[in-house]
């Protein structure tokens, strides 16, 4: 979208740096996210990929500058972040096992007082996910893998999120619950939300995003249109295996 | 026959007072990850604020238990953000010291701000009961029961039903998500030690109505406490309501059959069998 680059980010990381004690997970990593875009955030294992949302959701330390929607998040704590509306779905999905379903999409709304648009938008995320609506009283524990994986965006929705940030989602799940959960992203995307959207499948998430960023051993090596991205030889050869 | 009938119906009177005592402890083990050694002796403080508020300014002992409850609740809350946030989740051992600590300092103040005299709170109705065939029930122990019950059944729908009951028992299943999710941990911590100690504070008031009350109570009250939550588990207040109900009981029992000076050994008998058993608690999940 080049349009997008006369626009304010939505979101400004500059120069953010993070890990684990000694350890550097993220170097010096820069990158723009634009309103209602979907951008892709690929790399292979161990790159820093959820270190790098770990920092912007504030439960890692960090060096560096984050600026979402105007705030400075550096001195924000994990609480505040999330009531910006800078929500994660996490990896691994960290549902509340042993909590139903319906009361993991209404943690969702913990930091809403609007009851009323709560009580709307779950009947949105049933009507979204079927699948979650005829088990709604199930733990989510004993759900299945794809239907954990929905009850967490769900459950990540239910928070009117501003920018939504996926890890791994399509990890481990058949290719049509795949497809029908990037079919959501793209719907909420329409409705103004922006995506962040995490993947070690790389030609998934670029052929689902507008623009993507590369990352290895903790650096940014690629940015650019995710058209441009998946017809680049360096990423080609390493990524995609062509 | 009837005096087996009787000591039942003692037993089981006295269980409900039982579970709401053990109820905060379970509440705050569960969701903190600590054994609050200091919890018997915080039943004592609010048996001591029902009793002043009795004797000082003829509140009845019923009407002063959310008195109680909302002295202890504050507390609690200041407590845990003024002292125990920082053991929680820390190693067992850690958690237990500091406690332990707590409990000899408020036995300590307490016996020099109150005095070592057994007190008892006496409302009109005291010895007042009801004939039922057989059994006598006395008006008293019959009403701390309910209470008991509808605190323990009040918290119960609190925890399932409610915004901050919803985020209680996520904290306590998946830390890691609830902060990801808008969950201020040292202030959900506070509430929920706030909330464990205000069941304790009721707990205290309804001990008055039914036992003397002095400054060494505690001890004795957190390991029953504690045996309770170890039988009843740590996940539902129902399972401390049958803990409760099953160690009044047998304590009873075991005071007509055995002597009564055995009641307490058959409390912490239990607890040895429930541990050597079933490490997991009779009922369930225990940590
Ligand atoms: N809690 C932790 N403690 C110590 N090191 C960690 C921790 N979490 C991640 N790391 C290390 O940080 C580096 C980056 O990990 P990160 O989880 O950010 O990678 P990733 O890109 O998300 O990988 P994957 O695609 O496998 O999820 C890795 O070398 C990893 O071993
Ligand atoms: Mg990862």
């Amino acid at each position: 979208m080049n349009v997008a680059a006369e626009r304010t980010p939505l979101l400004r990381v500059e120069g953010l740096s993070a890990g684990y004690g000694e350890m550097l997970a993220l170097r010096e990593a820069s990158l723009e996210i634009y309103p209602a875009e979907i951008v892709a955030l690929v790399g292979s294992n161990g790159a820093g990929k959820t270190t790098l949302l770990r920092a912007l959701s504030r439960v890692v330390r960090s060096t560096g500058r984050i600026v979402f929607n105007g705030h400075d998040l550096d001195v924000l704590t994990p609480d505040e972040v999330f009531g910006l509306g800078l929500v994660q779905v996490p990896e691994g999905r960290q549902l509340f096992d042993r909590m139903t379903v319906q009361d993991n999409l209404l943690m969702g709304a913990y930091r809403r007082d609007d009851k009323a648009a709560v009580l709307r938008d779950l009947d949105r995320m049933y009507a979204m996910f079927p699948r979650l609506k005829e088990r709604t009283r199930q733990l989510a524990g004993s759900l299945s893998g794809g239907e954990q994986q929905m009850c967490a965006m769900a459950r990540a929705l239910m928070a009117a999120p501003v920018l939504m940030m996926v890890d791994e989602m399509s990890l481990g799940l058949a290719p049509v619950v795949v497809e029908q959960l990037m079919g959501v992203l793209d719907a909420i995307r329409d409705e103004g939300v922006t995506v962040l959207l995490v993947e070690q499948d790389v030609q998934l998430a670029l052929s689902t995003a507008d623009r993507g960023y590369v990352l290895e051993t903790g650096r940014i090596v690629h940015s650019g249109p995710a058209s441009e991205l998946i017809d680049d030889p360096a990423v080609r050869q390493a990524y995609l295996g062509l | 026959m009837d005096l087996f009938a009787q000591v039942l119906v003692n037993g089981i009177l006295l269980g409900g007072l039982y579970a709401v005592m053990a109820l905060g402890l379970a509440l705050v083990w569960g969701v903190l990850n600590i054994v609050n050694l200091a919890h018997g002796a915080f039943i004592m403080l609010g048996a001591y604020v029902s009793w002043y508020l009795y004797t000082g300014a003829h509140i009845d002992p019923f009407l002063g238990l959310p008195i109680s409850a909302f002295v202890l609740f504050v507390l609690g809350y200041a407590l845990q953000r003024g002292l125990l946030n920082l053991v929680v989740r820390a190693p067992m051992f850690n958690t237990l010291l500091i406690t332990f600590g707590l409990e000899v300092v408020l036995t300590y103040l307490a016996q020099i701000a109150f005095s070592a005299d057994f007190r008892t709170i006496n409302p009109p109705y005291a010895g007042n009961s009801w004939q039922l065939g057989p059994v006598t029930v006395p008006v008293v122990r019959f009403a701390a029961f309910v209470v008991a019950i509808v605190l323990t059944i009040g918290m119960w729908i609190f925890l399932l039903r409610t915004r901050l009951g919803r985020a209680i028992r996520a904290t306590a299943q998946n830390l890691v998500a609830a902060r990801l999710y808008g969950v201020e941990p040292r202030h959900l911590y506070a509430m929920t030690f706030g909330l464990g100690l205000a069941l304790a504070g009721a707990a205290g008031g309804l001990y008055g109505t039914v036992s003397q009350i002095n400054p060494y109570i505690g001890g004795t009250l957190t390991a029953k406490s504690f045996a309770i939550s170890i039988i009843g588990g740590l996940d539902n207040p129902l399972g401390v309501i049958v803990g409760g109900l099953f160690l009044g009981v047998v304590e009873s029992l075991t005071k007509l059959y055995i002597g009564p000076t055995y009641g307490d050994v058959a409390s912490f008998g239990i607890l040895l069998l429930v541990l050597i058993v079933r490490p997991s608690g009779l009922l369930g999940r225990t940590a």
